[in-house]
């Protein structure tokens, strides 16, 4: 027998009961800049801390929320998704026309879903059997998307009214989606976000195929190893990405109810990949929380309420979103090399 | 210790052969594993135990050949069907997630055999896993622990408690101990033995002659892409299987006469108590014109040394070239010092590949071949034409990616570009890896021919032949430690194994 080095260092394994530990875990120090920022709106401005501005938040970062929930999963499972805004226009402007064109809900709906899940499986194979890096694939299929739509309503506007078409009845229900308020105070998307971020907290954390997901992305050779099909997991996760931008799609042209197939959700990706990193997850894959993506929404949407409530110039806000982004991922690199 | 029973058969190997391009892995493998032995398989570097390890592992698809599993004719297409034969491999180099905790690792084969739209069983997990520990006696480890954060050592484990788990009927252990303490590895052994006792058939992997001797009932000999022999293990000597492994006609193994005597040159290098993590204070010298070979096995610590000197490690210890003392961790002052070092990583560390010939040729003494920062693209043009015609690089021209040469091209390049320096010294390590044979020789034949105009050079390199034909001295490291040199007609392959196995 030799006598053999040791090249890592011992790790204590036993800190994650500890305080420190606590303090370490990503969720905790994005909580807390939360926390820090309200207190600091709270004394800073009249209208923060109340109801109406509070579910106001909630509304305006529900859309937001539901994708970045997807796009929690996908990049868990180490890949990217650019072609969400997109997604976002398509699906939603589909399912308008198809409402003006006298279908039902149902399965207008469905057929705007099927389309994102669609463009899911294709940047999903795209990523996968198609070897292409998903950053690659996913900015193509941003322009063949937004190609699509704008070849789809010809560039005009689509407004949801019974002037143009659309049922009633249809119309009523439809709205209520988008706009309504649940007890007369809660709006109905953020009852929706909350439905899906719990079903999706459930899904990541609880499930066989939320644990996957996280083998994919940490370590692809140690997964194919123990028998995990790696492009099946990580084509689910890009479906679930399509479904959930096309359903925010959908509540968005519900919520205004009018969009344009050349503006509606411009960029959005961006924001989608900002808040879901600020929530801690990692562009190099798995790590990833829905309850980090949660709150990283939240601080990107209770800045911009916070921005607006202050009076700040438009163009300083959104200088200012920019840095969060900055020194939130760089925190997460700056703990990742501490700990390495 | 051998197990004299009657033993049924568990995998038969006939005739398997695996080619890469350019290099015949495995060559018409015969070998066969029966259930509750303990086989040994060994073989110096390359010698294709890794590629055969693959092979059953269903990670590679042998070009030719059968394997037979309990008699029958079958394919191991893909790591899945693979475990489905019973058969778990411990990999060499981790296959585990470091973002996941021990006990998501140790389950992860369990949780790819459920259904995806099943819960995780978290408390199940964590209960197994810890028996899994347990039983290596690492009770101390809290499976919810990140392996990201483990040692080598404990990640090995963690990845042998994986495997121990899985119930395997062929458990292949490559190298499962290269990071573990003795204590560690006792335990391992332990349990090796508890497996075979329990019917499984273990192939055990090592460079370690004594565990080998100690632990297998059968030892197969594999050099050179084929299985040599396979003995039992009754009053076998470590001399015989060194042998075995070597197995080449010894007396022409020098090939060329060290015609100098070196001993009357200046020394340039000057190493003394050298410590960094994994060497242990080493001390050697090189004179000019000299080729110091360095042998020993991969966790030696040999595979360091390069890194260490040329300050791409921390280091205690002084190292001196001409008397001048070099400050540590600084490789651009060792350039500056004097020293030349090319990485054993050619693809990854050693070159541009996506740059030039010319531009690699000048890419590390940039300074000499510019003018208030513009290139001077007709002075770099020559230097590089010389440096081609010297080393006799095959290129189509100057202005050629290094991507599109040969291994043995690229190599002659990264070597020009060592020269452009005028280096007193020259730090190779593994100068011919997966470098075709005719390549190898001219390499050789340049490498004399610096030593010759004065400079020391240093090989490092896991291939004995190598180093028995070209060193002049040789010094082979074990366990972070430089054994006695071996010089002149003391340089062979046995007396390097002998030193670099030695318990």
């Amino acid at each position: 027998m030799t006598d053999t080095v040791r090249t890592g260092a011992r790790a204590p394994a036993m800190d994650r009961f500890s305080l420190p530990g606590l303090l370490r875990a990503r969720e905790t120090g994005v909580f807390l800049a939360l926390v820090v920022l309200c207190l600091f709106l709270t004394f800073a401005t009249d209208g923060f801390l109340t109801s109406v501005n509070l579910l106001n938040v909630g509304r305006q970062i529900s859309l937001l929320g539901i994708m970045a929930v997807g796009m929690t999963f996908v990049l868990i499972s180490g890949e990217v998704d650019l072609s969400v805004g997109s997604n976002y226009a398509l699906s939603g402007l589909a399912t308008g026309m198809l409402i003006i064109a006298g279908w039902g809900l149902v399965p207008a709906l469905c057929v705007g879903l099927v389309t994102g899940m669609t463009i899911g499986l294709i940047n999903g194979v795209l990523s996968t059997y198609g070897r292409l890096p998903s950053l690659i694939a996913t900015l193509g299929m941003l322009s063949v998307v937004r190609g699509s739509a704008l070849i789809l309503t010809n560039g005009q506007p689509v407004t949801v009214n019974v002037r143009n078409g659309a049922d009633p009845g249809v119309l009523e229900i439809f709205s209520f989606i988008g706009q309504g308020y649940l007890f007369g105070i809660v709006p109905m998307q953020l009852v929706f976000f909350i439905l899906i971020a719990a079903l999706a907290w459930v899904v990541l954390s609880c499930t066989n195929f939320g644990f996957r997901v996280f083998a994919v992305g940490g370590s692809a050779k140690a997964a194919r190893v123990s028998g995990i099909s790696i492009n099946s997991v990580k084509i689910w996760a890009f479906v679930l990405m399509g479904a959930l931008a096309a359903f925010a799609g959908i509540l968005s042209l519900a919520f205004l109810p009018s969009g344009q197939a050349g503006r509606t959700g411009l960029g959005l990706e961006l924001d989608v990949i900002a808040a879901t990193i600020v929530g801690g997850a990692s562009l190099s894959g798995g790590e990833g929380t829905i309850l980090g993506t949660i709150l990283g929404v939240l601080i990107i949407g209770v800045m911009r309420n916070g921005l607006v409530l202050m009076g700040v110039n438009p163009f300083v806000q959104e200088l200012m979103i920019g840095l969060v982004i900055i020194i939130a991922v760089g925190i997460d690199k700056w703990s990742t090399r501490r700990r390495a | 210790m051998n197990a004299s029973n009657p033993q049924t058969e568990i995998v038969r190997i006939a005739g398997v052969t695996k080619r890469f391009p350019g290099v015949l892995a495995l060559d018409r493998i015969n070998v066969a594993f029966a259930a509750g032995e303990v086989h040994a398989v060994i073989g110096e570097n390359g010698a294709g135990k890794s590629t055969l390890m693959n092979i059953l592992a269903g990670d590679l698809q042998p070009n030719d050949g059968q394997i037979f599993i309990d008699g029958a004719p079958s394919v191991i297409a893909t790591p899945l069907v693979s475990r489905a034969h019973g058969i778990t491999v411990v990999y060499q180099e981790l296959a585990l997630c470091p973002t996941l905790s021990i006990a998501e690792n140790i389950m992860m084969p369990d949780m790819a055999a459920r259904s995806v739209a099943t819960f995780v069983p978290r408390d199940q997990m964590r209960r197994e896993a810890r028996a899994a520990l347990a039983r290596l006696g690492m009770d101390h480890l809290d499976p919810d622990t990140k392996v990201g954060r483990l040692s080598v050592a404990e990640a090995q484990l963690v990845e042998i408690a994986r495997a121990i788990r899985q119930k395997a009927r062929l458990l292949v252990l490559d190298e499962p101990n290269s990071a573990l303490s003795t204590r560690e590895s006792e335990k391992l052994f332990e349990i090796v033995r508890q497996l075979r006792a329990d019917g499984v058939a273990v192939i055990y992997v090592s460079h370690h002659l004594d565990e080998v001797l100690d632990l297998a009932d059968r030892i197969t000999v594999m050099r050179d892409g084929r299985t040599i022999e396979t003995m039992i293990n009754d009053n076998v000597s470590q001399d015989r299987l060194i042998r075995a492994m070597v197995g080449r006609d010894l007396g022409s193994a020098r090939p060329w006469t060290l015609q100098q005597n070196s001993a009357a040159h200046p020394v340039v290098l000057t190493v003394d108590d050298l410590t960094a993590p994994g060497l242990d204070q080493v001390n050697f010298t090189v004179r000019a014109g000299e080729i110091l070979g360095i042998g020993g096995l991969p966790d030696s610590g040999k595979d360091r040394l390069g890194d260490v000197l040329f300050g791409l490690i921390p280091r205690s210890g002084k190292v001196t070239i001409d008397g001048k003392e070099l400050p540590a961790a600084a490789p651009s002052a060792s350039i500056r010092y004097g020293m030349a070092y090319v990485p054993a990583d050619r693809r990854g560390a050693g070159a541009l590949l996506t740059m030039s010939v010319a531009d690699n040729v000048v890419s590390a003494a940039l300074k000499n071949f510019s003018v208030s920062g513009f290139l001077r693209r007709a002075q770099i043009k020559r230097e590089a034409r010389a440096q081609v015609a010297r080393l006799d690089a095959r290129i189509s021209h100057l202005g050629q990616k290094l991507a599109t040469l040969s291994g043995g091209n690229q190599q002659k390049i990264i070597l020009g570009r060592s020269l452009v320096t005028n280096p007193r010294l020259l730090v190779l390590h593994e100068p011919t890896r997966g470098i075709d044979v005719g390549a190898k020789a001219e390499i050789y034949q340049i490498l004399r021919q610096i030593a010759g105009e004065g400079v020391a050079i240093i090989m490092i390199s896991s291939e004995m032949p190598e180093l028995v034909m070209n060193a002049e001295r040789v010094l082979v490291m074990r366990s972070g430690r430089l054994s006695e040199e071996l010089r002149g007609a003391d340089v062979n392959e046995e007396a390097i194994l002998a030193r670099a196995m030695a318990s």
